[in-house]
């Protein structure tokens, strides 16, 4: 197909020495520069530095360059970079084509030089043939509504609302307790600071109240979700047979986690009222008397603390959670947290001996390495257990538990300590959020936490497009990476609205109304609920049921193009015409 | 069999010297820099741990911390100020009221002041009694000093029989006893040693020098009065004859090895002399009282002769002093760790012997 009007440059980048020392990348370029319709057939040491760059827009603007194909890395990494540069030129930024003759080619055919090299000339061709096919394509703009719907209003939720609300966005905060503040709600002391979790819920609970750009739901259940990114609908019931929609541009996830809770006769739980969790021992120890600890009717002298309970199981030697899985990930903030609580303990009962099975110690934290250190001088004794030993404990007739735990740091030796009290120092499970992830679409990761996209790169992002996650809804974390995670949240979501219109990528279903015949096979096909449906519409004077596409809800993936009779359908910049002139070219070679 | 641990037995330690051992955590670089410690890497981390979990069996019947020489770099080295030098200086003074079946040691450990008030007490009454004696005090003196050896030799005795039967009968039910060369050897070597001061003195050359100078002087005054070389009271010694130059040498030796250890002690600057016991004040004032009465003593003889009557008060003094230090304190404090270094090294060599077979 020989089209005057096109004018296509062809470079190719040698990489370094990554391409050009496998790929003969002199003989690609000159056997591009006569094919059909290529006007330009370079080869450069570097296309992404600033010198290619350039080439590439003097050639645009010199020659009248049209299309542009470059030869080079992964389109991951520099596509966005090229796109950029024909937009500096003047032209539209979707006549561009990336080819990865990189990981596809030089890479992985190292041994195979002249096969290299044709299979870079036949997958260069292929990308020519289909800029010869390609037309200008404009970003979808979507209108987003100005508003934050936060769901969970833990001190993640109204962290978060706060911010978002700071930077003049409206906030919907909803939340299915009674009351705002999740599991702070309560009087124990916190770290770093030491103040109680209950003041630091208190003051932002004062400056929600002041605020009068958020709007507080409690008692709430949520009932569906619906939408894309910048519009939003959630519907949910209210403070008992309420109901209330709320349109939001972007969703807020802030749904926390749950104590683990050990099963009963796990390290004797449930066997005595004296073995206790971690969150409930913080409790006994904020309420109980001066001098003695008395819990129990008993008057409390040993106290062994259990590390590791309901997290970093090992399969085969832990029983499968529910899901039926074993948590093997470490919950991170239960040693710090521990190890705070034995400092309260020994500053308020100094002549309770306390002993603490571990695994390893992961103080992570800032300063928490003190916590550990004023322990040990405050003589608690650590026992290290390997990671595949369970410490064995056995209630005693005389009320005293016998523990038995190998320790690492005695040679390996068994050793066996009698307590008066057992804190199974438990860890964070995800909460019970099924529905609304549902309602979402959003993944889980192996954890069974919310997964992000990727924890450097997109932090705090989930799959969906405009709904973020705050807190330890992604995974267990203390209260500062909490709220850290609830500012990147509601920061993105300040930038996602900081525009009256998101602009999306072009590559969407397009259908063409004359060619459809309104069988409606590809509606059935469509895995994004509202992308696709069918529509009466006047085509030419004729009304018919033709397919109808909501940009905004189309991730392009092609399912519908596949099963359509009459070829009426197609994703733009991926249309079926392009595909056979690249097979067509490939076959050719 | 799991071991019982007991968290009260670190509280106990703690009362002989080892105030910050809790914070160790087991890294191992006193082990890593210790001369001591061998391929199975236990030395004395081992000894810290076992402390920690209350293993008082197993501590009682311990070794190691005789061949420990105190040179402190395992102190200077922990990142956690846990101090593991004065902590095997704590088992060695926890080891001797283990061993002493009188059970003063501990109590005098526990409570230093009551040591102190018996030893000037002791030396306050054997000074009147030796002031009130009208008879010839120069046979008096050597009556006592006979005494001397075999009550020393007695404590000691007794101290050897318990360690020997925690170390070796209660382990393995039998008396056992080796004339092997590779057994006796490193005994007579450690002896031999010990008397050089080789093996610390490379570390640290002014406690190497103040031990061999408070050493060589006080076993040469040992010398003197159980062979009774000197008659203070009877003969008119000058100053170049043979007994004077004994005398100079071996208070010379001690009073200034005894100032240089107060020095030391006042100062803190080395890990050795960072923390003292009581019982250690009242060792090194003692002997250097010791030393520097027995010389103004001589002097006082050269000079006023024989028959003047402060000499013979002045040697009163001496003889009084000497019988508190030997009464009071030789015994009960970790002094006696002279003889204990070479019978463990003997009991280990036993004990490797017999674990082979």
């Amino acid at each position: 197909m020989k089209n005057d009007n096109l004018k296509i440059a062809v470079y190719i980048c040698h990489c370094g020495g990554n391409i050009s020392d496998v790929i003969d990348v002199k003989r690609v370029s000159q056997e591009l520069a006569t094919y059909p319709n290529v006007v330009i057939g370079k080869e450069y040491a570097f296309m992404c530095s600033s010198t290619g760059q350039d080439m590439v827009i003097e050639d645009i603007v010199k020659s009248g360059i049209n299309r542009v194909v470059i030869a080079a890395c992964s389109p991951a990494l520099h596509e966005a970079t090229f796109r950029g540069a024909l937009k500096r030129a003047g032209i539209n930024q979707y006549l561009y084509e990336h080819v990865n003759i990189r990981e596809q080619a030089s890479w992985v055919h190292k041994k195979d030089k002249e096969g290299a090299t044709l299979k870079a000339i036949a997958l260069v061709k292929a990308a020519v043939e289909k800029m010869a096919r390609q037309d200008e394509l404009n970003t979808i703009k979507v209108p987003t509504t100005q508003r934050v719907a936060i769901i969970g209003g833990g001190i993640a939720g109204m962290r978060a609302a706060i911010s978002s609300a700071a930077a003049g966005l409206d906030v919907v905060l909803i939340e299915k307790q009674s009351h705002l503040g999740g599991k702070l709600k309560r009087s124990s002391a916190i770290y770093p600071t030491n103040e109680t979790a209950a003041s630091v819920v208190e003051t932002l609970e004062g400056l929600i109240e002041l605020n009068a750009k958020i709007k507080v739901f409690c008692n709430a259940k949520i009932s569906s979700i619906s939408g894309f990114a910048g519009n939003f609908q959630i519907n949910f019931e209210f403070d008992e047979a309420k109901t209330e929609k709320v349109e939001a541009g972007v969703i807020i996830i802030a749904t926390g986690f749950d104590h683990y809770k050990p099963y009963e006769g796990e390290y004797a739980y449930g066997l005595s009222n004296r073995v206790v969790t971690l969150p409930v021992f913080i409790d006994i120890m904020g309420t109980s008397a001066e001098k003695k600890l008395i819990y129990d009717g008993k008057t409390i002298n040993r106290i062994v603390f259990v590390h590791c309970v309901g997290s970093r199981q090992i399969d085969g030697i832990d029983n499968a959670q529910d899901n039926g899985k074993v948590n093997d990930y470490c919950s991170r903030v239960c040693c710090s947290s521990a190890l705070f609580t034995i400092n309260k303990l020994k500053d308020k009962y100094p002549d309770v001996d306390v002993m603490d099975i571990y695994s390893d110690m992961r103080s992570y934290g800032m300063e928490h390495e003190t916590y550990y250190e004023n322990a040990s001088k405050k003589d608690i004794l650590f026992l290290r257990r390997p990671l595949e030993e369970r410490p064995t404990i056995t209630p005693l007739p005389d009320g005293t538990f016998s523990v038995k735990t190998v320790d690492v740091l005695t040679w390996n030796e068994e050793l066996e300590l009698i307590a008066d009290m057992i804190v199974l120092v438990t860890g964070m499970i995800p909460n019970e959020i099924t529905d609304l992830l549902e309602y979402m679409k959003i993944p889980r990761s192996s954890d069974g936490f919310i997964q992000e996209v990727h924890p450097k790169l997109r932090p705090v992002e989930s799959a969906n497009k405009g709904i973020y996650i705050a807190g330890t809804a992604l995974g267990p974390m203390d209260i500062i990476e909490t709220l850290q995670a609830s500012n990147t949240a509601s920061s993105k979501a300040v930038a996602l609205l900081s525009q009256p219109e998101i602009h999306m990528d072009p590559f969407v279903a397009v259908v063409e109304e004359d060619k459809c015949s309104g069988c409606g096979l590809c509606p059935q096909e469509c895995s994004y609920e509202g992308a696709l449906c069918m529509r009466e519409t006047d085509v030419n004077g004729n009304v018919k049921m033709v397919a109808s596409v909501n940009q905004a809800l189309c991730v392009g993936c092609g399912a519908c193009v596949a099963v359509c009779p009459t070829r009426a359908i197609n994703v733009a910049g991926w249309t079926l015409d392009q595909f056979d002139a690249m097979v067509e070219a490939i076959a050719k070679g | 069999m799991s071991l019982k641990v007991d968290t009260g037995f670190i509280k106990k330690i703690k009362k002989y010297g080892a105030f910050d051992i809790s914070a160790c955590f087991n890294c191992g670089n006193c082990t890593a820099v210790c001369s001591l410690s061998k391929e199975d890497a236990s030395f004395p981390r081992k000894m810290i741990r076992l402390a920690q979990i209350g293993a008082e069996a197993e501590i009682s019947s311990s070794l190691e911390p005789w061949l420990c020489t105190y040179c402190g770099e395992c102190s200077t080295t922990c990142p956690r100020q846990a101090y593991p030098g004065e902590f095997m200086m704590s088992l060695r003074r926890f080891l001797i009221s283990k061993y002493d079946v009188t059970k003063i040691s501990s109590f005098f450990y526990k409570f230093p002041f009551i040591q102190n008030i018996l030893a000037l007490l002791v030396f306050i009454v054997s000074l009147g009694a030796f002031i009130s004696y009208h008879g010839d005090f120069a046979v008096l003196s050597q009556k006592i000093e006979v005494i001397f050896p075999f009550y020393i030799s007695l404590a000691l005795l007794s101290y050897i029989f318990i360690m020997y039967k925690r170390v070796i009968f209660d382990k393995y039910k039998k008396v056992l006893v080796s004339f092997k060369m590779k057994t006796i050897l490193p005994t007579i070597t450690q002896i031999l040693k010990q008397i050089m001061f080789a093996g610390c003195t490379e570390l640290d050359l002014w406690r190497g020098m103040a031990h061999v100078l408070v050493m060589s002087g006080y076993l040469l005054t040992l010398v003197i009065s159980v062979f009774h070389i000197l008659e203070p009271l009877t003969i008119h010694y000058n100053w170049l004859s043979l007994q004077s130059f004994l005398v100079f040498y071996s208070t010379g030796a001690i009073v200034l090895g005894g100032l240089s250890m107060m020095a030391r002690r006042t100062i803190k600057k080395s890990p050795s002399s960072m923390f003292s016991h009581s019982s250690d004040w009242l060792f090194v004032l003692t002997i250097f009282l010791i030393g520097f009465s027995l010389l103004i003593t001589h002097l006082a003889n050269i000079v006023m002769g024989p028959q003047a009557h402060g000499v013979e008060m002045l040697y009163k003094i001496n003889v009084a002093i000497e019988v508190a230090w030997i009464l009071i304190i030789v015994p009960f404090t970790k002094w006696i760790h002279l003889f204990f270094r070479p019978i463990a090294i003997y009991l280990q060599h036993l004990k490797e012997e017999r674990d082979l077979v």
